[in-house]
């Protein structure tokens, strides 16, 4: 049971569990097809969901509602930019990457320098992004080049490419939040602000590259999704709001900040993916369907949390 | 001298369209409720193209859109007490609710004004409805299936955004469709919440399960987003219902070009806003009209393809825009 401490293992747990009962119906036939979806959009979920966790761990009142307009404007803005020309595929990156950085540089701006509490100020600004990406395309579908949509809907080795970006992604934002100054300097911040400036650490500083880490990676989960599904749509990030919040409370990260996880995130993702995939499989109906995955969300972040014993 | 001979010019135009005299000074208004997507834009657009023309040529003296911003009821309720102040003839509503809005309908039908509902229609008796027939539209999809594959075969059905009347309504008629051809089996079923990439998500979830798919029953909006699942997934593409979205054509005629892929797309044209007017101008001018009519769909099949990607717009949604003459075709075939 030593490896239930571990704050991801609930949310690992869970997918497995929720994958097995899917698998169970189709006798094991669908095994593989099913786990390379959920991969594919688990993916999407990781991404936004890493830029969320290293908001959230800034402490309480630190989120960023700016995620899905930041997706969307980022897929638009690169995709018509590349207009489907293979020597675009850079500038088109570089363009998803400056949408990431501006959006965060802006996001902070109104935090720090006209003191809006931030659930408020990335709201405001995401309805200024959602605006610019209406008024810049009017929501038409322009194809991204073929290199990269084949990359995006290809696998290595059985594991979707995006998975690997993902992968990649978490590797890095694991070093960063475990073994960097920066990450123990954002964790300090999330467990007592004043203790940390205390102690000297740069608190404007960290905070603001954080909100640029979490838009810049949206932005990218926004890049790679409108390669995917063949060209950006003004409501493609949506669902992505909840989805990015939701994967950082279930993989077990602390929502009053302070503690985070990585790991939990992709457990998080995969049975965020999979708990939908069950019911439609089962074929509840659209009713009970909301409610169990309500239910069942709520039973595993009450497991997750029941590990700290003591602890409120 | 300009004047006259506009006036004259206006004279005989009226004469040419008989019984258009009648109405000249009537003023009619526009309550709607949403103006959020392409569909909706696309029926403002051809609101504002129809009725200008028919402003222009003197058939009415004034067709003035309205749109609530916040598309709630007690709002657009407000709205129209405040077109019974302006004293307008007729109100052509898309309703936020359709019952929401009886008590500000009823106050504008005492008051001696015509109320005709489309789309989003309402149930209070006093106004027209002209309703469209989902649970027809869904069981055509079925009806054209038995023909394209007499053989049968396991469906996917694609829904619209659970809760919503029209969701349950494409359903019921597409169920039905299922009933009577037992060849076919609905194998799975998803909500796809009228949007590509949601219908994307989770068709890739429940495809691994199912078996192989002869066909997919779409809402509209949708099929898109199920042809780029069944392609990630490394599936042979079935037979996909289109709802006459522009890039849904767009795939369609690639794939017709790239191998004679063959399918048909149904969808309500946003034009049905041109003739709801047409009928609150026929009610006007004193013809009797019976309170329930039923909008026309506007389908395409694959000859008819090309002509409608034509004229369909980048990001939008294939329309066509109804005639004086439609509207009294319409009203006939309801009597």
């Amino acid at each position: 049971m030593k490896a239930l401490n571990r704050p991801w293992a609930w949310s690992f747990l869970a997918a497995g569990l929720v994958w097995l009962a899917t698998i169970w119906v189709t006798k094991g036939a669908a095994s593989g097809g099913l786990t390379e979806a959920a991969l594919t959009f688990a993916a999407f979920s990781v991404l936004v969901g890493i830029g969320q966790m290293f908001v959230i761990t800034l402490g309480p009142g630190n989120i960023d509602l700016s995620v899905p307009a930041t997706m969307t404007l980022a897929g638009t803005l690169a995709l018509k930019l590349m207009d489907g020309a293979e020597g675009m595929v850079i500038p088109g990156l570089l363009a998803t990457l400056g949408v990431g950085i501006a959006v965060g540089l802006a996001n902070y701006a109104l935090i720090k320098a006209l003191r809006i509490p931030p659930i408020i100020a990335t709201l405001s600004m995401s309805f200024i992004i959602q605006s610019i990406a209406i008024w810049s395309n009017r929501g038409i579908r322009i194809k991204p080049p073929e290199s990269l949509a084949s990359f995006t809907t290809s696998s290595t080795l059985t594991v979707p490419n995006v998975a690997l970006v993902a992968l990649a992604v978490s590797i890095a934002a694991w070093v960063l939040l475990n073994r960097s100054v920066y990450g123990r300097q954002v964790a300090a911040i999330g467990q007592s602000l004043p203790a940390a400036r205390m102690a000297g650490v740069p608190v404007d500083g960290v905070r603001l590259a954080t909100y640029v880490l979490c838009a810049t990676l949206a932005a990218l989960a926004g890049f790679l999704l409108s390669c995917f599904s063949g060209g950006a749509a003004l409501n493609m990030g949506n669902e992505y709001l909840l989805m990015s919040i939701a994967v950082v409370v279930i993989g077990g990260s602390a929502v009053a900040g302070g503690d985070s996880n990585v790991p939990g995130i992709w457990g998080a993702g995969l049975f965020m993916f999979l708990i939908v995939s069950m019911l439609n499989t089962y074929q509840f109906q659209a009713g009970y369907r909301l409610i169990l995955t309500g239910l069942i969300i709520i039973a595993v972040i009450l497991l997750a949390s029941g590990r700290k014993g003591g602890r409120p | 001298m300009t004047r006259t001979i506009l006036m004259a010019s206006a004279a005989l135009a009226c004469l040419a369209g008989t019984g258009f005299a009648d109405t000249s000074d009537k003023r009619i208004a526009l309550s709607n409720n949403y103006a959020g997507n392409s569909w909706r834009q696309a029926m403002l657009e051809s609101w504002a193209k129809v009725t200008g023309q028919a402003v222009t040529d003197g058939v009415v003296a004034a067709a003035d859109a309205f749109t609530t911003a916040e598309n709630q009821a007690t709002e657009q309720a407000a709205q129209i007490q405040n077109m019974i102040l302006q004293g307008y003839d007729a109100i052509v509503v898309n309703a936020a609710s359709p019952t929401a809005l009886n008590g500000a309908i009823k106050e504008a039908c005492d008051a001696g004004i015509i109320v005709v509902s489309f789309d989003g229609i309402v149930d209070e008796p006093c106004a027209w409805r002209v309703a469209v027939d989902f649970e027809a539209m869904g069981k055509s999809q079925l009806d054209y299936l038995k023909t394209a594959m007499p053989d049968g075969g396991a469906l996917l059905e694609i829904r619209g955004l659970a809760g919503v009347f029209v969701d349950d309504a494409i359903s019921a008629g597409i169920h039905a469709g299922v009933e009577e051809n037992p060849n076919f089996t609905i194998a799975g079923s998803v909500h796809g919440d009228w949007a590509q990439d949601v219908a994307q998500k989770a068709v890739a979830g429940i495809l691994p399960s199912l078996p192989e798919i002869a066909a997919v029953v779409t809402q509209g909006g949708d099929g898109y987003g199920a042809a780029q699942a069944f392609a990630a997934a490394g599936r042979p593409t079935p037979i996909i219902i289109m709802g006459n979205r522009q890039d849904e054509l767009k795939w369609w005629k690639e794939q017709k070009d790239a191998n004679g892929y063959t399918t048909m797309s149904v969808s309500i044209a946003p034009g049905v806003s041109t003739l709801a007017f047409w009928v609150a101008q026929q009610i006007l001018d004193g013809k009797d009209v019976p309170k329930d009519l039923t909008v026309p769909f506007l389908r395409i099949d694959q000859d008819t393809l090309e002509a409608n990607l034509e004229t369909t717009p980048e990001g939008g949604v294939a329309n066509v825009e109804y005639s004086q003459e439609d509207a009294i075709q319409v009203i006939e075939a309801a009597k």
